[in-house]
């Protein structure tokens, strides 16, 4: 805890001190490898101002993020007293973040949005990979027209579905139950998760599956062992995209659960910690930023597949 | 009985007929080519030949069994594409035994047959010190091994074969197409060839077909094919520089460029016929010259010379020579139809 708060109160003397370490670093590594030479010493001062450049975009984009960070441990003087967000001005505090955890039911949150999430993204390929596997190879001239046609579906906004569905969850008796999100979230994401698939399966070249089938199998076999196989990237990033369309989905979570424990992150941190007009900043922020962490990580390790499959389904469609 | 049987297969697509009824019989144990201009139905014709494509119409025996119903896997037939389509995924071990691995199922391979199975056919086309590397790793020619032993380690009744030489370049396709036949004759597996190049289908083929517009133009011995082509069509398709075709009024008729001589060379001139030649451009090849020209009484249609270089006979451009053909060199077609006709009197034609 001491440490924590150490290194809090340090924060940007730290980051300095860090970041002008592998500076150094790094220029001590070349300059072993290089010599310290006249071109040397050149080429590190014709390449500073592009870092320079760089060193402040990051920053553009870290801002926020650091920002949340810095505030879930200010205490409400140092908070609200003339907005001063890089600088604790006050002895940084953890009682935040521990009410976060103890006086709201934010693991259950979590565990309600994990459990959907899982589920729907489990849903979602179990049908969403014969269909797509079925519009990029087994089509004639309708196969195109009827996978624009699902993907039409994905544009209805809940907005405008949410009440009907309200009516089919109530008549189904999932009212108060996250299966009531199970239940409903695939309606968008199959159709979405059908139409990132379907690129990535447009790009495994067709004579690999009629090789498998001369080679004695059929052709589910052949899905299953080269088709699968050779687009997991693609399957990835779908399971990724699918899983944080669940996660931020609010209307359909605020509208079908009502019992505080049984809600998922979306709709539970807003409702919890939103009272009226009093925002309790510290644990909202600390909330979103404990959630956003990991899955901005995976957004990171699957942007490239992600972008690709985007991209070939739209050259090769 | 033949080992595979085709009996008026058929296939269009939409209005395109790809393959317009084709009757042939492939025997147990022969080197088969399918020889034809890209577009004329023979790629399809394999791949209906390995249940990949179902005919219009049509039946398909192999080994007396009509399996025109049946899936690929089901047929006995195993195929080498053109891309090689090995599987990027795994290594060429188990890119070989892929089909092993699906007939297990039935006949009970264990681990160490597999095994087996896979490194002899490797060590048989030498690949077998690549079996841990992945496709992406090897060259054209090691990736067209690989595509052929995993073709060939289930010992299939058919071995069909999709351009297999095309992705190599020029100096290993030599190399390959000796191997390639080599291994045919010792393995005495019956192979289906499909194929452009007519270099390839003569030296492979122990019989072509010749293919246009999804019909059967011809099928022979390379040797038949090309003294004795049935029509113009396979006259003129096959060899480089092809058939020099003259026409008259009745027919047509034509010879190629290799039997047409200048008269001193000419065997016996009493059987030759003697053209009066214009030459109007040579080109020296190294081993021949070769003459582009005209023959009197026909000045639009060029006709080509192949003279071998060794003969020293002087031959000028924008100079007149007396040439000659051997009358059995000429090849006489119907003006219409393009069929092979009987012999013609030439007198007064040229």
């Amino acid at each position: 805890m001491a440490l924590l708060i150490w290194i809090l109160h340090n924060f940007w003397s730290l980051l300095v001190l860090s970041f002008a370490t592998l500076v150094g670093l790094r220029i001590a590594y070349r300059f072993r490898r290089y010599g310290a030479t006249r071109a040397e010493l050149s080429h590190i001062l014709r390449r500073s101002p592009f870092y320079l450049v760089v060193l402040i975009f990051c920053f553009f984009a870290a801002a926020p993020f650091l920002i949340m960070f810095l505030h879930s441990f200010k205490v409400d003087g140092d908070l609200y007293r003339r907005p001063q967000p890089f600088v604790f001005r006050q002895d940084p505090t953890l009682e935040h973040l521990e009410s976060l955890f103890t006086n709201t039911a934010y693991l259950d949150f979590i565990r309600n949005s994990v459990v959907v999430g899982v589920a729907v993204v489990i849903i979602t390929l179990i049908l969403a990979l014969p269909a797509a596997y079925a519009l990029a190879r087994l089509t004639g001239r309708w196969g195109e027209r009827a996978g624009i046609l699902m993907f039409l579906v994905y544009l209805v906004p809940p907005t405008l579905l949410f009440i009907p569905m309200f009516r089919i969850v109530v008549m189904l008796g999932l009212k108060d139950s996250p299966l009531a999100l199970i239940v409903v979230y695939p309606s968008f994401t199959v159709p979405f998760s059908m139409w990132l698939l379907q690129g990535f399966f447009k790009a495994v070249p067709p004579e690999l599956e009629e090789a498998a089938l001369v080679d004695g199998y059929n052709r589910v076999e052949a899905f299953l062992r080269v088709v699968l196989p050779l687009s997991l990237p693609g399957i990835i990033s779908t399971i990724v995209f699918t899983f944080t369309l669940t996660l931020h989905e609010f209307i359909y979570a605020l509208v079908f659960i009502t019992n505080t424990s049984r809600r998922t992150l979306s709709v539970g941190v807003p409702t919890e910690l939103i009272l009226g007009d009093v925002y309790f900043w510290q644990p909202l922020l600390a909330a979103a930023l404990i959630i956003a962490i990991p899955v901005g990580f995976a957004y990171n390790l699957f942007l490239d597949s992600l972008v690709q499959g985007f991209t070939m389904g739209a050259v090769k469609g | 009985m033949s080992l595979v049987e085709l009996q008026g297969i058929k296939k269009f697509f939409d209005d395109v007929r790809a393959v317009d009824g084709i009757e042939l019989e492939i025997e147990n144990g022969e080197f088969l080519v399918i020889l034809g201009p890209s577009g004329c139905g023979k790629t399809t014709l394999m791949r209906m030949i390995a249940g990949l494509e179902k005919p219009t119409a049509g039946q398909i025996f192999i080994g007396g069994e009509n399996v025109t119903a049946l899936p690929p896997r089901k047929r006995g037939v195993s195929m080498v594409f053109q891309s090689y389509a090995l599987y990027p995924h795994m290594n060429v071990f188990n890119n070989i035994a892929f089909p092993l691995k699906a007939q297990s199922r039935e006949k009970k391979y264990d681990k160490r047959a597999i095994r087996d199975k896979v490194e002899n056919t490797a060590r048989l086309l030498e690949i077998d010190m690549l079996l841990d590397r992945r496709p992406r790793q090897l060259s054209g020619g090691q990736r067209q091994r690989v595509a052929i032993a995993r073709a060939m380690v289930t010992q299939p009744a058919v071995l069909l074969l999709d351009e297999p030489l095309s992705n190599l370049d020029a100096k290993l396709r030599a190399n390959a197409r000796d191997e390639l036949k080599e291994f045919q004759r010792s393995s005495n597996i019956t192979a289906v060839f499909v194929t452009h190049d007519q270099i390839e289908a003569m030296g492979l083929g122990d019989r072509i077909v010749v293919m246009s517009h999804g019909k059967i133009q011809q099928i022979g011995t390379p040797q038949l094919i090309y003294d004795d082509p049935a029509n113009e069509f396979v006259a003129t398709f096959l060899g480089s520089p092809s058939m020099n075709i003259l026409r008259s009024d009745a027919f047509s008729f034509g010879f190629r460029p290799e039997t047409f001589l200048p008269k001193t060379l000419a065997d016996n001139p009493e059987n030759s016929r003697i053209f009066h030649y214009y030459v109007k451009r040579v080109e020296y090849l190294g081993s021949d010259r070769l003459l582009y020209g005209y023959v009197h009484g026909h000045d639009n249609e060029l006709t080509l010379a192949k003279v071998p270089s060794n003969v020293r006979v002087s031959l000028d451009v924008d100079c007149d020579y007396e040439f000659a053909v051997h009358n059995s060199d000429i090849k006489f077609f119907d003006k219409r139809s393009g069929q092979r006709i009987e012999q013609q009197n030439l007198q007064g034609v040229v």
